[in-house]
């Protein structure tokens, strides 16, 4: 196929694909803007349109606060699980410490159904670890980021930077100048990958954080879905609240622009 | 194909080295036996007792009885091929989709961010967001799909009312959801792959479809597996979606193995029953990932 | 590693601040739904703070998960909530437990009279075996709601009448309601919208053709009896109203989405729980306003009904760190006065006297019909496993909606189960 031919299939594909994911948030959009009776009228009518939604969710619901306390306990989680599950991998890639049965095991802890453990970990929290509730919810979220993030990450230690590191201790570096200088730069696209799916698991995280919380560390999904209420649905309000939580979006970016998305390499490196 | 990384593989592990590998693990390690170990075995031993909700302790112990019970309970063993054909199908479409998105991404230099920015905002939604909104736009009546299917001329789809459609609704909704998740972890493989085979290959004449074949692919089975290998687990686990869009229904359509082992617990209230139901949910996963989890040592 | 050091320091550095949550001592914690009824006690709350120096701190979560969220809390020695909010479904499973306190000395030592209440409440979220563990709050007994605008046109009546031979009016009995609903269903409009989603909108919905009917759950000495004649005759009409004069899609529809469907002037008919009435009014949410109005589900025969009751009780409970102020909450926010106040800002009363006042009469005119509705209400069997209960009702009426099961085959599971969740309880002998 000619250059020019394959780019522009390449963009139909991913134009199609990206129309898939946004035109049902254009709606999302539509319904946020009006009220449920609009919202649920076929044919569909744009009516009178208002920010309105958008005032309530401050005004009615504390979504300052949910989506303060979402920010925070992802990033904190996030940012105490990256460096745990960084060594954790390069150990396993590197030296294989404890062998498959303590690998697979660290992952058989993600394996029972959340609901079941609901209890202990009450329990847990309760007499063992009795902290404030945020920081209960970021311990908690930071134990079921670790094993994902650590598996994730081995593969990319996997890759060339053995030989380097090998030079570099010829020429006097410690083994954890090696890990830092030499390794984690390596992988570092799967260690901000890794990262942002602790961030992603964290922020959704619905379970434990509802456990947890109390009415001061309800986070986003916790708040959220109790717009769903016995009464019905808080449909247009939800909407106004689904999208103004995409904000992270436009805070995670310019991260991610630098070193997930243009691509960092180990040529680039060398 | 062989990688670096075989060639290179110590067969012996320098105590200092395996000393430093333990420094590394240890503080991990520590975290996850203070705050889910405990949690996990504490299941793993109810799953051995008489443990209700109302009545509970440790004062009856029946063996191997609740799993007796759970196996013998055909709504249990249901609830379980229902899961495995939805962990299957998310699992093989979201990985076909996600790696053909990933590799046409990869070559993108125009515009990545935008379709990046894109791709993350379903991934920032909770199951439970997406599935109250779904539930609106598959309204049989006053949705918005049925109406646009309406416009072309396609009667209206009882998305999750009939019997034959919910399952696949729910199928939909969640590729919709979580592919974007295979995309981020797959696009991060593409992009730490060495580029000195690729111009060699390109020395050499190899075609694109080649070099995906003889370089892309072995390169990246790693990160497949651990991807396909998550992937599986969250998929096991799915709960907020059913529970928001059907229940388990119409009959018992998308009756998922945690809102069944949910109820047994919750409502139900035989925590016993709930945590050998969990127990052999363990089993299965555990062989699963055992398998995935040699077929990459076998590369690596 | 520096960085990472820094990124921790920091961490610890933000949490700081949040650590030192407020007192407990004077803060009366409850943990509530996101319903109008507890905007209502929201908004008295100030007076109550004002009055007593207690700091009331309501946490609001989503429905399906209180109860995930209140186990671990009633299980423990000392939980953080000082008074729940419990429904029905709950109750047989919280008094078997032991999760809540008495309150009988309490009553009787604060003279705080609990006559006033619908006695049909009183049963259902208030008093178990002769012990009071709850003061009910608010009551969401189903009810019929319909188009009366419908009724009115004469072009209707006219039809009705050459069609049946007789008079289009508020149906008096349960049969007049069917004709009703086959009569509306034509050109793209429905004469009913169901809520077939399993498990609970559909068992509560299904209760009410189960009373209207004439039949009951089970018999006085609990053994199940819906496997009959009332209650094939209820499920056959279910199944029809549902696939037949329902909207595509109603066996999947929860009560938001049927309410939808109802509200955008879609169907003549729907039967659920009384709190709708007012939303039907509300300009943001109605098509219909002026137009709807709710009426008890009609019975076998004039003055007869078959709604289902339902509702939710204050408790105490054993884990409470706090159980006095919390007594003083609640015989605050139960008292004549302010149940009034939240009756006239809309809310769901359980009081007669409420019911009967002169303001709340004037401002809501169909509180009556509401009052009515109340204490002509069935009970739903409630024992320490009704939330199990129907989840296998809803499983089997699913089930038959969906024509896997004959109406025959699954009443039969649902009244085998039934007695055996009843025999595991000690209820059937």
């Amino acid at each position: 196929m000619p250059h020019t031919l394959r780019t522009f299939v390449r963009h139909a594909i991913l134009i199609a694909f990206s129309a898939m994911i946004v035109l049902p948030l254009v709606w999302v959009l539509r319904v946020s803007l009006t009220d449920k009776l609009t919202a649920y009228k076929i044919p569909p009518e744009i009516g009178h349109l208002s920010l309105d939604n958008y005032i309530e969710v401050f005004r009615s619901f504390p979504f300052a606060l949910w989506f303060g306390n979402s920010v925070l306990i992802a990033v904190l989680a996030t940012l105490i699980s990256l460096p745990f599950a960084t060594m954790m991998a390069y150990a396993a890639a590197r030296f294989r410490t404890g062998g498959s049965p303590l690998w697979i095991a660290v992952l058989a802890s993600q394996m029972l159904p959340p609901i079941i453990l609901v209890l202990p970990l009450f329990m847990v929290f309760l007499s063992v670890l009795p902290v404030d509730s945020r920081i209960a919810i970021v311990i908690a979220h930071v134990a079921i980021n670790l094993p994902f993030m650590a598996w994730m990450m081995v593969s990319f230690f996997e890759g060339d930077s053995r030989s380097l590191e090998e030079a570099a201790r010829m020429d006097g570096a410690t083994r954890w100048q090696a890990f830092i200088r030499i390794a984690v730069p390596v992988a570092g696209p799967g260690i901000l990958a890794a990262g942002l799916l602790g961030f992603i698991l964290s922020w959704n995280e619905f379970l434990y954080a509802l456990i947890l919380s109390d009415s001061s560390s309800q986070t986003l999904p916790v708040g959220l879905a109790g717009l769903e209420t016995h009464a019905g649905v808080d449909i247009a309000p939800l909407a106004a609240a689904t999208l103004l939580a995409l904000a992270p979006v436009l805070i995670l970016l310019p991260f991610l622009r630098k070193y997930l998305i243009k691509g960092l390499s180990l040529g680039a490196l060398k | 194909m062989t990688t670096s990384v075989v060639n290179n593989a110590p067969n012996r592990i320098h105590v200092h080295d395996r000393r430093f590998g333990w420094l590394l693990t240890m503080p991990g390690l520590a975290l996850l036996l203070l705050v889910i170990a405990f949690p996990v075995l504490w299941a793993l031993f109810t799953s051995l007792f008489e443990y209700t909700l109302i009545n509970p302790g440790f004062h009856t112990y029946v063996g191997a009885g609740n799993y007796a019970k759970a196996l013998g309970d055909p709504e249990f063993l249901h609830s379980i091929r229902v899961t495995a054909m939805f962990v299957v199908a998310v699992v093989v479409l979201e990985f076909a989709l996600g790696f053909l998105i990933a590799l046409m991404l990869n070559d993108t230099e125009r515009g990545k961010d935008l379709y990046y920015a894109i791709l993350l905002c379903p991934l920032l939604m909770n199951p439970v967001v997406v599935g109250l909104i779904w539930r609106m736009f598959l309204h049989p009546s006053l949705g918005i799909v049925n109406y646009l299917l309406g416009r072309i001329g396609i009667p209206p789809v009882n998305w999750l009312g009939d019997v034959d459609v919910a399952f696949w609704t729910i199928v939909m909704v969640d590729i919709w959801h979580q592919v974007s998740f295979m995309i981020v972890l797959l696009l991060a493989g593409l992009a730490a792959l060495p580029r000195e085979p690729y111009e060699a290959a390109r020395v050499d004449g190899a075609s694109s479809l080649q070099c995906f074949w003889h370089i892309t692919l072995p390169l990246m089975r790693p990160v497949i597996v651990v991807t396909l290998l998550i992937r599986m687990i969250f998929a096991v686990k799915t709960y907020d979606l059913v529970y928001i869009m059907t229940r388990g229904g119409p009959g018992v359509a998308t009756d998922f193995i945690s809102y069944f082992i949910y109820r047994s617990a919750f409502v139900g209230l035989d925590l016993g029953e709930a945590s050998a139901m969990s127990g052999i949910l363990l089993v299965i996963v555990l062989a699963m990932t055992a398998y995935l989890h040699r077929s990459m040592r076998a590369i690596s | 590693m520096k960085k990472f050091l820094y990124a921790l320091s920091l961490s610890t550095l933000l949490a700081t601040p949040l650590a030192g949550s407020a007192n407990a001592a004077e803060t009366v914690s409850i943990l509530m739904e996101g319903v109008p009824d507890t905007e209502y006690v929201k908004a008295l709350i100030p007076e109550f703070e004002k009055q007593t120096g207690i700091k009331v701190n309501i946490e609001v979560v989503n429905y399906a998960e209180m109860h995930t969220k209140l186990v671990p809390q009633l299980v423990a020695k000392k939980g953080s909530y000082s008074a729940i909010v419990v429904d029905f479904y709950w109750v047989g499973e919280f008094v078997k437990a032991g999760w809540m306190q008495p309150l009988d000395k309490r009553i009787a030592d604060d003279k705080f009279d609990t006559t006033p209440y619908v006695p049909a409440l009183m049963d259902l979220v208030g008093k178990v075996d002769g012990v009071t563990y709850m003061l009910p709050f608010y009551n969401y007994a189903m009810g019929l709601t319909y188009r009366t605008d419908l009724l009115a046109d004469e072009k209707n009546k006219a039809d009705f009448k050459a069609k049946y031979g007789s008079e289009l009016t508020k149906p008096a009995t349960w049969g007049d309601y069917l004709k009703q609903v086959e009569f509306f269903t034509k050109d793209g409009f429905n004469g009913v919208v169901n809520q077939g989603l399993r498990p609970d909108p559909i068992a509560m919905e299904w209760s009410n053709y189960l009373f209207a009917n004439g039949g009951q759950f089970q018999d006085a000495n609990w053994k199940a009896t819906t496997n009959t004649e009332a209650g094939r005759a209820a499920l056959s009409q279910y199944i029809q109203n549902i696939n037949k004069y329902g909207p595509v899609g109603a066996a999947s529809f929860g009560f938001d989405e049927a309410f939808n469907v109802m509200a955008q002037g879609k169907a003549y008919s729907y039967i659920t729980y009384n709190f709708f009435r007012t939303s039907f009014d509300d300009k943001s949410k109605s098509s219909v306003v002026g137009k709807v109005e709710i009426m008890p589900v009609p019975g076998t025969a004039p003055g007869k009904s078959g709604s289902l009751n339902g509702a939710w009780g204050w408790a105490i409970p054993k884990s409470s760190p706090n159980p006095d102020a919390a007594w003083t909450f609640l015989k605050w926010v139960e008292s004549f006065e302010i149940a009034k106040k939240r009756a006239l800002a809309g809310g769901s009363p359980t009081r007669n006297d409420v019911f009967a006042d002169a303001d709340v009469l004037a401002k809501f005119p169909y509180a009556a019909a509401l009052k009515d509705l109340l204490n002509q209400s069935h009970n739903f069997p409630t024992f320490t496993y009704t939330p199990q209960f129907v989840e296998v009702l809803g499983r089997e009426l699913s089930l038959a909606v969906a024509n896997q099961k004959t109406p025959e085959a699954a009443l039969a599971t649902v009244d085998k189960e039934f007695d055996e969740l009843a025999r595991k309880d000690g209820k059937l002998k």
